[in-house]
């Protein structure tokens, strides 16, 4: 009768690493986790057995490595949550519960035309183990990844054509990484090529990138983020709104959706 | 070592129960835990008409604490006792229905509803939501109204009724003698109390709905002094709940005079803790001698 597909599991942290500036990157034993989990799932992880910080914290995997067991997560310190984990050091276990939302199946998805991968601030981390297997299927994979400048951006695995965008302009196109996409799309680039676009970012983000593939007529799968409490389902505080009236929990509907079954307005908020 | 309790006619293996609306229907929480632990569930509240939940954020973690304001966002009664309720049966785990109206005429349809289904082993009325305008809480800050909600509900429903308070009253003993008064074989207490968070960088409350239910180790002084106030005050057992994580917290609510205790925001952190709780109780008896956990019920008042 064990219907167990979430563990919470006593993960040791094999490396933590500062990228640079406010991010940070780790690598845990959980073979439990890494075993099952597809790309775009997260886990959620206890900053401690204390009371205060009281929840633990949603992060998506950055790394899914099921020979090995090992899961990556990568971070921005936003707060005392993530701060807390930044001084987190190797050899020493967490409580991490995972995996949890939806994720994408790389093998359900139409790869054919490609893959187009947009991508703001730590909004990449969860698109990393999606390219690996993309490209496994040989599948073309463009990633469009933008941040506020040089110092934010995060490290890419290759075998993809990366577009990047700063709004500092401190590298690649000055600007906003929609408007980098824009111009792309609008230069006629992929011809009559219509790959399923896949972004995570801020929300501001995501609705131009809405509107934008509803210009070109691109399918949108987009993975959001919201205020979680439980992470796994059960006290409904992860609400957005739905395309056809109600809410849709983002933890366990999500975090992946289809553009077109939110909301016209839940991205602008 | 005997951890089986009786609260008011419903008999629980152990004092352990889910509190309502952090267990949802059961789907999810089988994923992640093992249902078994439990003394019994609460189901999610639950409304004549589905309801959809108020606008996000729905939740802001505070000191030691959680503020939620999701609004009863259920399916409505009809699809719980024709879809959930039965594939819940299958864990052989006695269900408790919490149920949520904003009249006496509606908290009478439903109670009516769960009559007729075989699975439901208790319910739980809830008169102390702080997050829906009409109904909800109103009928649990006045001993009248709460007399006339208790009293709808006993006409309609024989087997075990609790009544679930709010904290967020001058007098909690006066509102418990009247669902007493008016038939309730049990109490569950305390439901969450109303606050705000602020977020300085929007200049606005952070909760899409402004106010919410405060829950937590942050709220687990003033339901202990409710249990204590309430237990002695009423001949019938009380579910005592707020901030327990441990089997500690669990049993210093018993010491109070809880007859069992319920977990909420710490099964939201921990999917595990049912278990924890019911074998930490079970080590504590069994290093002093004590038999059965009901030896313990009110241990710090006498
Ligand atoms: C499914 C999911 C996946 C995520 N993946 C990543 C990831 O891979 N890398 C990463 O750096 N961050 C990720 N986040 C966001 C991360 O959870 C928050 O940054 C973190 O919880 C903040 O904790 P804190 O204690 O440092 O900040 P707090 O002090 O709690 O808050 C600081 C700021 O973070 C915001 N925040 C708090 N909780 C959340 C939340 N659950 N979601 C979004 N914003 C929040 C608050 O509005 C506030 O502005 C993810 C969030 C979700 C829901
Ligand atoms: C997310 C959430 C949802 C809740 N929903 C309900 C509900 O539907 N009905 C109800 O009677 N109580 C509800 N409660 C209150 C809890 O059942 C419990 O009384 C309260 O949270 C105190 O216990 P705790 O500190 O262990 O969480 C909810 C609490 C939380 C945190
Ligand atoms: S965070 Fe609890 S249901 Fe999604």
């Amino acid at each position: 009768m064990s219907a167990k597909q979430i563990h919470d599991v006593d993960a040791v942290i094999i490396s933590l690493t500062n990228i640079r500036g406010n991010l940070y990157t780790m690598s845990l034993r959980a073979p439990a986790i890494a075993e099952t989990a597809k790309p775009m799932q997260f886990v959620n992880i206890a900053l401690g057995d204390l009371s205060d910080p009281l929840l633990r914290r949603p992060f998506s995997l950055s790394g899914i490595y099921p020979d090995s067991g090992v899961i990556g997560i990568t971070w921005a310190v936003v707060g005392r949550g993530t701060q807390i984990m930044a001084r987190w050091q190797a050899g020493e276990s967490v409580r991490v519960l995972g995996p949890l939302g939806n994720g994408l199946d790389i093998d359900e998805l139409d790869t054919s035309q490609g893959l187009l991968l947009v991508a703001g601030g730590t909004g990449l981390a969860p698109m990393i183990p999606l390219v690996s297997r993309a490209l496994a299927k040989d599948a073309e994979v463009h990633i469009f990844y933008g941040a506020r400048s040089a110092d934010d951006l995060l490290d890419m695995g290759g075998g993809c054509r990366v577009h990047l965008a700063t709004e500092d302009g401190s590298i690649g196109f000055k600007g906003l990484v929609t408007g980098l996409l824009e111009a792309f799309l609008d230069g006629g680039a992929l011809g009559d090529g219509k790959p399923t676009v896949i972004s995570c970012g801020p929300r501001p983000m995501l609705s131009a990138v809405k509107r934008i593939c509803r210009r070109h007529r691109l399918p949108l799968l987009v993975s959001l983020e919201e205020r979680m409490a439980c992470g796994y389902g059960v006290c409904q505080g992860c609400a957005v709104p739905s395309a056809r009236g109600g809410y849709h929990r983002v933890c366990t509907e999500g975090p992946v959706f289809w553009a077109d079954r939110l909301d016209q307005g839940e991205c602008t908020r | 070592m005997n951890l089986s309790v009786n609260i008011g006619g419903l008999a629980l293996k152990n004092p352990v129960i889910a509190a309502s609306g952090t267990f949802g229907y059961g789907e999810e929480y089988v994923k992640a835990g093992d249902i078994r632990w439990f003394g019994a569930v609460c189901i999610k509240g639950t409304t004549l008409a589905p309801r959809a939940g108020n606008p996000p954020p729905r939740t802001c973690e505070t000191p030691s604490g959680l503020l939620n304001s999701i609004g009863l966002e259920n399916p409505g009664a009809k699809l719980v006792i024709e879809h959930k309720l039965p594939w819940l049966a299958q864990f052989d785990v006695p269900v408790i229905a919490n149920i949520s109206a904003d009249s006496r005429e509606e908290f009478s349809e439903l109670a009516g509803m769960f009559a007729q289904s075989p699975y439901v082993s208790a319910l739980e009325v809830n008169v102390s939501c702080p997050n829906v305008k009409a109904g909800g809480i109103a009928f649990g800050t006045s001993p009248d109204m709460c007399y006339e909600a208790t009293r709808a509900v006993r006409k309609a429903w024989e087997g075990p009724l609790i009544v679930k308070l709010t904290p967020n009253v001058t007098d909690i003993k006066a509102i418990a003698k009247a669902a007493v008064e008016a038939g309730a074989d049990a109490l569950s207490l305390i439901n969450t109390l109303v606050g705000l968070a602020i977020d300085i960088h929007t200049m606005k409350p952070v909760l899409g709905n402004v106010t919410g239910g405060l829950s937590g180790p942050a709220i687990k002084p003033v339901a202990l002094r409710c249990v204590w106030e309430v237990a002695q005050a009423v001949p019938v057992p009380v579910i005592g709940m707020g901030g327990i994580r441990s089997a500690q917290d669990a049993l210093e609510f018993i010491m109070a005079g809880a007859g069992a205790v319920a977990v909420g925001t710490g099964l939201l952190i921990d999917p595990e803790v049912p278990r924890k709780v019911t074998q930490g109780i079970r080590e504590y008896c069994e290093a002093r001698g004590i038999e059965a956990v009901r030896e313990l019920v009110g241990a710090a008042r006498r």
